[in-house]
């Protein structure tokens, strides 16, 4: 399909600076890539916009490893002069007046974006069938979901269509579909990049975070996006490294633990089977694994806990979408402020959305907070006060990062799950320490990949890439692309 | 049955920062609509907030004069509603930790001191404005995001006067700092006012009612000792007191109710996610501590211990700028502080009224000004000659003494010559020295007058009368 997108951020430098392919030649690639792409990743392109881009490039240098490198945004990141919706009707229209922070970096860095990409409605979902162009599938199997919420950044890379996107990750929307789709899928620790510009779905766990199908690449980009930003408070002043580094000096650390009540509730023979083997590659390359008995209870909380947080922080951070000042506006000539705000967001919402607001509203309602709110809270630092004393004694946590194949789309059910599974929550881990952790494939099963994921402490990012990179050699799989749709 | 009102007040201070509250938004006053905005002001998706430093300290600075604790960690939560002059649907504030707690104002009322609890003192952010026009509501987001300090008092006001006293007081400090306009007029100083009334005695607080749109300070005694007649009057015939928000009609001189109280807003209050605790350094308080200006309290013990009277040190102190060029001209020496008031508080603020300039459009200088008050002050020329001076002082801009030369003002002081004037004014007026001993008292002032004559004007009137004293003695009966 494409000629030069299937192949690693990596790979194109050295083409770039060899000189045997220009930007423009990248570019225009890309841009049939995603014309001719199989499984509705797209919402926005900006094609003109690259290509003049494109042209001003007339050399790369060695030094400059994203230059001249196209790539792919999630349709919630604001970009100046480029329609965002975040996949939901409320935002239709709407062209942002600024960039975000991290699209200003790329762009300072000479990677240029071509498109935005489809996504679970405000990025509340994990299946990547609730934005407003409708279902994204997975390039491995159509049938299949690719998951959520950076469904489209996921399955345009599937594809081979760009070496990059960026995606979101609040619960695990990057790490999960990350999963589904055999890529690289990396959230650093939070604070780490800057998120102004990232339309927020809840602050308190919303990471930047992209995909890649080679770790290093991972690790080059977090160079780049890596800083403080005057823009966003909560953005550490912490010296920014040289992540990149990690990987190629393999500075990793040595004592890696897996928690026993994912192995034991693991249903999937050939997924547990994949992960015990990589376990004994790990140990035979050195590294100390053991099991780590973390309370069930907790496990058992972290599903409540991010459904309350979440969408409590997702209500209020929605609020000022009431197509006052951007949006669609109301047509059935309200008379009051209430019914127009009321028309605007009956009609931009889907009723998924309007579920998750009004269990944040009612979560965060006085006569509950205490109750859900404020117990979730604790909950949340429970979780992650045990999770820092798993620390204590280990270097990383990991655990597959998906337990069965992607769903089909015909078994999608939106109904309220009444007994939800954790495993299927392990990675929110993640999101509520702000832990660096990044998925990377493990396996093929029937010809679709399973990821693993590995988590480390805050701001050890470095140490985090190093190891993946050493799983992505103990595998061998690297740089996955869906080659024979079914 | 006897009543006691019980009286709490919130007030809305609008800092006078560069920048609003939580972006680079200007914070200009009276610009056209929608020109003070950047794309946070708007809540843009994806906007993040940034404390604004100086905001911060001139919150310490306020907690600093209002005597209270100084938060050592700032947090910041947010106030859910929908509201079209809301554009993020939540306002962020400081429900949980406020950055002062505990303080308090003293006033005096009726020749009382009373000491008014402020509970505590918090940052936040303004909305927007709407206009309702007859078929449309209009909004501008100038002030959208401007910061705020919420000052809210204990429940311990117990009169319209004391109510007024206490945001006399609390407009001056906010003023004086340098912090805030202090307008109620133009809103950067708003009022709500919470009235109850209990019987006299009892510990429980009544029902209360609310109070807006207070847009003088003498509006808050009005519209106080009104809300405390019309509640008397309803618990007198037996009625019952109804929670409810009433505004104050300048035209009526009463208060008319906005709305019933029916269900309270659920705010849903919740940290605000964007903004981590920020610790505040020991010496950025110290730094904005010590950097304050000096407050009303202070110069009034100052101006008190001068000899300054009651009333004089109140008109004064209503305006810093006429509080400070007082002050000011007292160190640069001006040696008789009663005159030195008169000539500015009557004299020269009456010309600036009339010509409608301020007082930095003065053509003199204070040194030349503290000239002006010393001539008068060593008696070197009479009050008629002063207001003379003064005139030429404040039209051409000409120096006191030069003025005084130029018009041959100078007072003659020197005895051997006023002795010498005495002696002939005596000599020449017989009649009128027997009158005097004869007992017509009036006769004094017309041998000083004649003194007057001869020096054209010049004598020390003073020291003239004197010496006229000295030779025909006491009046006689």
């Amino acid at each position: 399909m494409t000629k030069w997108m299937n192949k690693t951020i990596g790979e194109l430098h050295q083409l770039l600076v060899e000189g045997k392919v220009t930007a423009s030649e990248l570019v225009e690639d890309c841009i049939q890539g995603v014309l001719n792409d199989s499984c509705n990743s797209f919402e926005a392109t900006c094609f003109e916009e690259a290509r003049k881009e494109a042209r001003k490039i007339k050399e790369v240098k060695e030094d400059e490893y994203l230059k001249g490198i196209p790539y792919l945004a999630k349709d919630n990141y604001s970009t100046k002069g480029v329609e965002t919706t975040a996949s939901s009707n409320i935002l239709n229209g709407y062209v942002p007046l600024f960039d975000a922070t991290v699209v200003r970096k790329l762009r300072q860095k000479g990677m240029i974006m071509v498109a935005h990409t489809s996504m679970d409605e405000l990025a509340m979902g994990g299946t990547g069938t609730t934005g407003k162009r409708g279902v994204t599938t997975n390039p491995y199997d159509h049938e299949r979901i690719v998951g959520g919420s950076s469904s489209g950044s996921a399955a345009a890379l599937a594809q081979g269509i760009a070496p990059m996107s960026l995606g979101s990750d609040t619960g695990d929307s990057v790490r999960k579909p990350a999963s589904h789709a055999g890529l690289v899928g990396f959230k650093p620790t939070w604070g780490r990049i800057s998120r102004f510009g990232l339309f927020p779905f809840a602050p308190s766990l919303d990471t930047i975070a992209y995909f890649t199908r080679d770790v290093k690449d991972s690790a080059y980009l977090l160079s780049a996006l890596a800083g403080h930003d005057n823009n966003d408070m909560s953005t550490s002043y912490r010296k920014k490294e040289k992540y990149e580094r990690y990987v190629e000096e393999k500075k990793t650390l040595h004592r890696i633990g897996y928690f026993k009540a994912v192995v034991d509730a693991m249903q999937d023979e050939k997924i547990k089977a994949a992960f015990f083997d990589l376990l004994e590659k790990l140990r035979k390359a050195g590294y100390e694994v053991s099991e780590y008995d973390y309370p069930s209870d907790l496990l058992d909380a972290l599903y409540p806990t991010y459904m309350i947080i979440s969408c409590a922080e997702a209500t209020s951070n929605n609020a000022n979408l009431d197509g006052v000042r951007f949006g669609p506006a109301a047509k059935d000539n309200p008379q009051t402020y209430r019914e127009y705000m009321k028309e605007c967001r009956t009609k931009g919402f889907t009723d998924l959305i309007k579920r998750r607001f009004v269990i944040g509203s009612f979560s965060l309602l006085s006569a509950n907070q205490d109750e859900m709110f404020s117990r979730a809270q604790k909950a949340r630092r429970l979780i992650v006060n045990k999770m820092n004393e798993f620390f204590d004694s280990f270097d990383y946590f990991i655990t597959p990062a998906a337990f069965s194949l992607p769903k089909k789309i015909c078994d999608l059910s939106t109904a309220w799950s009444t007994n939800p599974d954790f495993l299927d929550n392990i990675m929110t881990i993640g999101n509520f320490g702000g832990y660096p952790s990044i998925t990377l494939p493990m396996m093929k099963e029937d010809g679709i990949p399973v990821g693993v994921n590995v988590t480390g402490r805050v701001f050890e990012d470095g140490a985090v890439l190093a190891l993946a990179d050493e799983i992505q050699t103990l595998t061998g799989l690297k740089n996955l692309t869906a080659k024979e749709v079914k | 049955m006897e009543y006691e009102p019980v009286i709490g007040i919130e007030i809305h201070v609008e800092l006078k920062t560069k920048s609003k509250m939580f972006s680079s938004g200007p914070c200009n006053f009276g610009e056209s609509p929608n020109t003070q905005t950047v794309p946070f002001d708007l809540a843009f998706p994806g906007t993040m907030p940034v404390v604004n430093r100086e905001a911060v300290n001139f919150g310490i600075k306020v907690c600093s004069a209002l005597h209270m604790n100084i938060a050592r960690t700032l947090y910041f939560d947010r106030k859910n509603y929908f509201y079209p002059d809301l554009p993020k649907g939540y306002q962020i504030t400081q429900q949980f930790h406020p950055i002062g707690t505990k303080g308090y104002v003293e006033i005096v009322s009726e020749g009382e001191k009373i000491r008014v609890g402020v509970d505590n003192a918090h940052l936040e952010e303004d909305t927007a404005k709407q206009i309702h026009l007859s078929n449309i509501s209009l909004l501008n987001f100038n002030r959208c995001g401007t910061p705020l300090i919420e000052i809210v008092s204990d429940p311990d006001m117990r009169s319209g006067d004391q109510a007024m006293k206490y945001v006399e007081a609390i407009r001056e400090i906010v003023t004086y700092l340098g912090v805030s306009d202090g307008k109620m007029e133009n809103g950067s100083l708003r009022c709500d006012i919470n009235i109850s009334l209990r019987k006299k005695g009892e510990t429980k607080f009544g029902t209360k009612a609310e109070c807006k749109n207070l847009n003088t300070i003498q509006n808050i005694k009005a519209a106080v000792d009104y809300e405390i007649k019309r509640q008397t009057e309803i618990l007198e015939s037996g009625g019952k007191v109804e929670q409810e928000t009433r505004r104050y009609d300048e035209a009526l001189k009463k208060t008319v109710l906005m709305r019933k109280k029916t269900d309270a807003v659920d705010y849903k209050y919740f940290r605000e996610p964007n903004i981590v605790p920020i610790d505040l350094a020991e010496d950025f308080i110290q730094d904005a501590i010590m950097s304050m200006n000096k407050l009303p309290n202070q110069y009034r013990e100052e101006l008190k211990a001068i000899g300054l009277g009651e009333y004089e040190i109140g008109e004064l102190l209503k305006d810093q700028k006429f509080t400070l060029y007082y002050t000011e001209c007292l160190s640069l020496g001006a040696k008789n502080p009663t005159l030195l008031w008169n000539y500015l508080m009557v004299d020269i603020l009456g010309y600036l009224n009339k010509k409608e300039i301020a007082l930095t459009d003065l053509k003199f200088t204070k040194e030349q000004f503290v000239a002006f008050i010393n001539l008068l002050a060593e008696n070197k020329i009479n009050s008629k000659q002063g207001k003379e001076v003064l005139l030429k002082m404040l039209e051409e801009g000409k120096d006191p003494l030069t003025v005084v030369k130029e018009e041959g003002f100078e007072q003659i002081s020197d005895e051997s010559y006023l002795q010498s004037l005495v002696d002939e004014v005596l000599a020449s007026n017989n009649q009128v020295v027997e009158d005097w001993k004869r007992g017509k008292d009036h006769a004094l002032g017309y041998l000083v007058g004649q003194v007057m004559k001869k020096s054209k004007g010049k004598a020390n009137p003073a020291r003239s009368k004197e010496m006229i004293l000295a030779i025909i003695g006491p009046c006689g009966k």
